[in-house]
């Protein structure tokens, strides 16, 4: 195999499986502005959030997949509460949830700074096995992430698409206030949702930790793609997000062994503009009633 | 009407008030009140394309960067003067906004948030990594030509010539926008804001007014970007930061959102509270956070429209 064959190959599968952890992140930003209506600026810091806390048990615990279960739990502690008391009122007015998610942001940052510091580390292997991948060593680390987030996806998909707690869910996207009136707890799904879209948020920044650098504005890159993948996607279809962010990222990998990551990022924001010059709302977004 | 009165009573007030400020303040006030008079000018801009046609961007750090660098590097590389300078800004602020409003404004509002975000994003990585031409982190100084006319030449380096050279752009910004809001465009504006859809069926194309919005608030962003660059000689591609996005909507909401001389005060206490707490607590950005969540608890239309509300009411 040519040289600039197994080139691209490798980056592009590097590309499809941060997709994979961009999907998990874009899916939970897609769920809660489905559900409940707010255009979540905060949610990179919870990736963010995710990683710092990895990066804290992992050393902890000893344990990876313990660490793994661990996070979520935490992160869901943290974000109950801010969907109850603090966004509750802006639900539905996407302009004021977005300014209010950023002060949410910018006080998740400076915590981070204050508690983890300003320095970008890194964190441990937790599976240092590597595979010979046509004669080049490949991280397996890599692999288990991309089966992991699989299995997420797949857990998600059957949770909203084949349990009785998915159509409380879907209900609510497709009409809160019929929901409401059909006798669904409303406040529950509400609740629920924003813990799961952050938690799988987070959840993208335990499995990204041991590959990227831990720091606290790391959440704004990954943010930024979340929000290009998702209005690419359309707003509040999960299907969407998924494909979305499963070929940008593909696109992103491939062009990066011409671009630096600067001009990738450009060359991705081109093709957002083009689409949404094409259609306003997204691939796969429905039109507004 | 009692509302209207008393804004504009309080404009005139602030506006005496701060052209005798310029000769008897001490420096370090001075130079902070200048900072207020230009970020003012960027509030008023923004108010209009926020409180008048209900349009929250979060890209306009974006005009206020390339207007920054627009007169820092006409200054620089073409050797203009200090008024073709400015003029350059105000037409790269045009140039800008008119772009990128095609394509914004006539997305539905979630849309238009998380684009302008994206946006300005972007070019704040593009001005990063740009070094060449924007300096990057590390940013442009340039020497500020002074304005010759004939025998007289007024420096910037002088701080009255720069104070009341700020103090009569905010003056110039005011007028004009008032006149506008109180023509007839300013009515279709809040027509706009107050019911899209029945200002469509009046006949009007509420794309292209709010196109219209949007350019004239991008380019008081630039103006004021520009005077900012300015007044420090110095531009760098943190102008383009979130940071400068997020201010401006601070600014509007504590002043009070379609007052347009309201989000002074917004600018006033934000900026007085940047320089006081910033000195003693590093994370100052933290409380930054919890002020804007008080600020939208409390109220949505800020200090101004509380108070003229509590009036009329």
């Amino acid at each position: 195999m040519p040289e600039w064959l197994l080139n691209v190959l490798f980056l592009l599968m590097n590309g499809l499986i941060w997709g994979l952890i961009i999907a998990l992140i874009a899916l939970g930003l897609s769920l809660i502005f489905g559900v409940m209506g707010i255009v979540n600026m905060a949610h990179g810091d919870f990736y963010m959030v995710g990683a710092v806390l990895a990066f804290y048990l992992f050393p902890l615990l000893g344990n990876f997949w313990l660490a793994l279960l661990v996070v979520p739990l935490i992160i869901a502690v943290i974000a109950a509460p801010i969907e109850r008391f603090v966004l509750r009122p802006y639900e539905g007015h996407h302009a004021v949830t977005m300014i209010a998610t950023v002060g949410i942001s910018f006080i998740l940052q400076q915590a981070a700074l204050a508690t983890y510091g300003g320095i970008p580390k890194k964190m441990p292997d937790p599976w240092e096995v590597t595979f010979n991948l046509f004669g080049v060593s490949y991280p397996g680390y890599r692999f288990l992430i991309a089966g992991i987030s699989v299995v997420i996806l797949a857990a998600i998909w059957i949770f909203l698409y084949r349990t009785s707690y998915g159509v409380l869910i879907r209900a609510s996207i497709q009409d809160q206030d019929m929901a409401a009136a059909m006798g669904i707890d409303v406040n529950k799904v509400l609740v629920g949702t924003f813990v799961l879209g952050s938690v799988l948020a987070a959840t993208g920044g335990v499995l990204a930790a041991p590959i990227t650098q831990v720091f606290y504005l790391m959440g704004n890159d990954v943010a930024l793609l979340a929000f290009i993948v998702v209005i690419i996607g359309g707003l509040g279809s999960l299907g969407g997000t998924l494909v979305a962010a499963l070929s940008l990222c593909s696109l992103e990998g491939v062009l990066s062994a011409v671009l630096n990551p600067t001009q990738s990022k450009a060359a991705i924001f081109v093709v957002m503009i083009i689409i949404l010059m094409i259609r306003p709302r997204g691939l796969f977004g429905e039109p507004e009633h | 009407m009692e509302r209207k009165g008393m804004v504009a009573r309080f404009a005139l007030t602030s506006l005496v008030v701060l052209a005798i400020l310029g000769v008897v303040l001490p420096s370090g006030a001075r130079s902070l009140v200048v900072q207020i008079m230009i970020f003012s000018i960027f509030a008023m801009g923004y108010d209009i394309c926020l409180g008048y046609t209900n349009q929250c961007s979060l890209g306009h750090s974006m005009f206020f960067g390339a207007g920054a660098y627009g007169a820092i590097l006409s200054v620089m590389s073409f050797k203009l003067g200090l008024i073709p300078a400015l003029g350059v800004a105000l037409l790269v602020g045009f140039l800008f906004s008119f772009l990128l409003g095609l394509i914004c404004v006539r997305l539905s509002e979630a849309y238009f948030v998380i684009v302008t975000a994206i946006i300005s994003a972007v070019f704040h990585l593009l001005a990063m990594d740009m070094t060449w031409l924007t300096g990057g982190d590390d940013g442009l100084s340039a020497t500020i030509p002074p304005i010759s006319r004939s025998i007289s030449q007024l420096s910037l380096y002088n701080p009255y010539v720069n104070y009341y050279f700020v103090f009569f752009f905010l003056l110039v910004s005011y007028l004009v926008l008032k006149r506008m809001i109180g023509a007839p465009l300013g009515r279709i504006f809040i027509s706009i804001r107050e019911n899209p859809r029945r200002a469509h069926f009046l006949g009007y194309n509420v794309t292209r007014y709010k196109l219209v919005a949007f350019v004239l608030s991008g380019v008081f962003g630039a103006l004021s970007g520009a005077l900012y660059a300015m007044t420090l000689r110095y531009a760098s591609a943190d102008y383009f930061s979130f940071y400068w996005s997020v201010l401006p909507i601070v600014w509007c909401l504590i002043g009070g959102t379609g007052t347009l001389a309201g989000c002074w005060i917004g600018v006033a206490l934000m900026s007085l509270f940047q320089y006081y707490v910033s000195a003693w607590f590093t994370h100052y950005l933290l409380l930054f956070g919890i002020l804007i969540l008080i600020i939208l608890k409390v109220s949505r239309r800020g200090m101004l429209g509380y108070l003229v509300g509590r009036g009329t009411r």
